[in-house]
């Protein structure tokens, strides 16, 4: 916790995260009911001792399928975020160590892929495949890597012209070595920070998905389609549509918090 | 870059398992024999891939995305005239000036409450003021925007009955005078346009705060002040003309989000536009008008990605006199 000394707005970031990462791990021992369990004589009730967040249109406890969904947000930010920071890292570095045509190509795509609107291509791709929680991992992680892919490229091309690398070039070590053992490690700073940050946008773009019924598929409970629920019932059951957005809200805030955090830590500028 | 949109959006269509026909009739049950023909011959899809590839960027010069599948077979992009010679409007043009209108009104709210918020935030760095409007940026940067539509529609819409919350015009706006149809049609946008700007407000009054606090750090401001200049001169003739220079850039890069995200706010609150538009066709596996709606999207941000550039040369007077590059 050293780390966040004097940076109140990471701290709490940090606490957000950890405790819904917590809850996302250990959703199976906390969670009261069965999140699919359907229970006909408890429609629709209101939160109570018994149904702490009350139950759905179907009489699903809507606490438990908040701590599962907890569990698909989290995972789907993950995987998106890996897919995306990987594809980055490599076309980055390739582009920022070689340069020459191979930088004007990469640098080209991300350019192409940008002016795409990305809610509209993820949405297109989708139609073309089916809505799965893999392939929606795999989408939003193909549609988001761009910015990655920018930052390593300008880390790299500033740290290429430093003694410490020419050195190495010098003293004949391996591209490959190169750029894993020097140019990497010191790019990784910003790179943490934008996957952090990836994560909180990946969490917005799951729920929106699973909201328009194109993501994460009903009986898995995702908070996303606990709000779709939610929206028929809005005018006698405002627990369906509170809990989810709420949480959705909290999660994104605190992966923002933690991210602008730790871009002000680790930035030696700031010391 | 009309190119590379090409490729990839024909790479998309390739994307589906076995070929799209296939695939249409799996989650299409009723998807007819003849319809995967249609289809078939519209990719021609029984031609080698790179002739198909000639095909499709023919059609995209062309601007030719065929016709719908749903929707009584209606052209995608621009109207036609039919056998009889009735004339059948496309479904881009009729959708897309709603968007357009909608993401107009929405950049220019955002620009003028960004700015006003940036500046009162930067200027009254670590106050009060400024830690609500930085608290605000970082919630309005989390919110999810169809979560909040939804509970305001819930709150203006049916609890206290201010505003409507869905489509563009009231049953019998028809019955109102000019004035009453534009205040009607002013009053269904409230909601759309409050929720679409919602982000891109967060992020460029936040770009503002930053962008001020760089200029007010600098040693021209400093000898603005020194030289006796009032507190307001200094802020609003020197300081902010540098800050939102930089703003017309951002105006070109917000584009893509915007269209987007009016897909969300549209399905919402039910409006025409191309948004809502997509979303049906995406839930029907209309691809011409998937095809379509994507290439077009995509040549809108392209066309204000250059108004922006443009713009901006216009603007900054070092570059429209060629002093600098």
């Amino acid at each position: 916790m050293n780390l966040f000394k004097g940076n109140l707005l990471a701290v709490i970031g940090f606490i957000i995260i950890s405790i819904i990462l917590f809850v996302a791990i250990f959703a199976a021992l906390l969670s009261p009911y069965d999140p699919n369990y359907i229970d006909i004589n408890s429609i629709l009730l209101p939160p109570s001792y018994d149904h702490l967040m009350g139950t759905d249109g179907l009489g699903r406890d809507v606490l438990s399928r908040m701590l599962y969904g907890a569990r698909i947000s989290l995972f789907v930010g993950f995987v998106a975020v890996g897919i995306a920071t990987l594809i980055g890292i490599f076309l980055g570095s390739i582009a920022g160590f070689y340069g020459g045509w191979i930088d004007s190509i990469i640098m080209r795509l991300v350019d192409i892929m940008l002016s795409i609107p990305s809610f509209f291509l993820i949405l297109a791709v989708i139609a073309f495949l089916t809505p799965s929680i893999w392939n929606i991992m795999i989408v939003i992680g193909l549609t988001s890597w761009m910015g990655v892919t920018r930052l390593v490229r300008a880390e790299f091309l500033s740290l290429r012209q430093r003694d410490f690398v020419l050195a190495s070039i010098v003293m004949g070590s391996s591209n490959k070595k190169v750029i894993t053992k020097h140019l990497l490690p010191n790019s990784l700073t910003p790179i943490i920070v934008s996957s952090v940050l990836g994560i909180a946008s990946a969490v917005l773009i799951e729920s929106g998905l699973s909201f328009l019924g194109l993501g994460v598929q009903a009986p898995t409970a995702s908070w996303g389609n606990i709000l779709t629920d939610g929206k028929e019932y809005i005018q006698f059951a405002w627990w369906l549509s509170l809990f989810p957005g709420l949480a959705i809200l909290v999660t994104v805030l605190g992966y923002n918090l933690l991210g602008e955090g730790l871009r002000d830590v680790l930035d030696p500028k700031n010391k | 870059m009309l190119i590379g949109i090409s490729l990839i959006s024909f790479f998309i269509m390739h994307l589906a398992p076995g070929d799209i026909t296939s695939s249409e009739a799996a989650f299409n049950p009723k998807a007819s024999e003849e319809s995967r023909q249609k289809l078939r011959e519209l990719y021609n899809l029984d031609k080698p891939v790179i002739t198909q590839y000639g095909l499709w960027l023919k059609r995209m010069v062309e601007l030719d995305f065929g016709n719908s599948f749903a929707s009584h077979q209606r052209p995608v992009l621009w109207e036609t005239k039919d056998s009889k010679g009735n004339v059948i409007k496309g479904l881009i043009q009729e959708s897309l000036p709603i968007t357009l209108l909608i993401n107009l009104i929405g950049i220019f709210l955002i620009f003028s409450v960004s700015i006003v918020l940036g500046t009162i935030s930067a200027v009254k760095q670590n106050s009060i003021v400024d830690k609500s409007i930085t608290f605000f940026i970082f919630v309005a940067f989390a919110i999810p925007g169809f979560w909040l539509a939804l509970l305001l529609m819930y709150w203006t819409g049916v609890v206290n009955q201010w505003l409507p919350i869905s489509g563009l015009h009231s049953l019998d706006y028809k019955s109102f005078s000019e004035i009453g149809q534009f205040f009607d049609l002013l009053k269904h946008l409230i909601l759309p346009v409050s929720i679409s700007m919602l982000s891109g407000l967060a992020g460029i009054s936040l770009y503002v705060r930053n962008g001020m606090l760089d200029v007010l750090h600098q040693d021209f401001i400093t000898t603005a002040r020194s030289k006796g200049l009032n507190e307001k001169n200094v802020i609003f003739t020197h300081a902010l003309k540098n800050a939102i220079l930089p703003l017309i850039t951002i105006v070109g890069l917000s584009i893509p989000g915007l269209i987007g995200g009016s897909v969300i706010a549209e399905s919402i609150f039910a409006i025409p536009g191309m948004g809502k538009l997509f979303y049906d066709s995406v839930l029907m596996r209309d691809f011409p008008v998937i095809m379509g709606i994507l290439t077009i999207g995509s040549v809108l941000t392209l066309i204000g990605t250059l108004i922006a550039d443009i713009g901006y040369a216009w603007a900054d007077p070092r570059i429209r006199k060629g002093l600098v590059k």
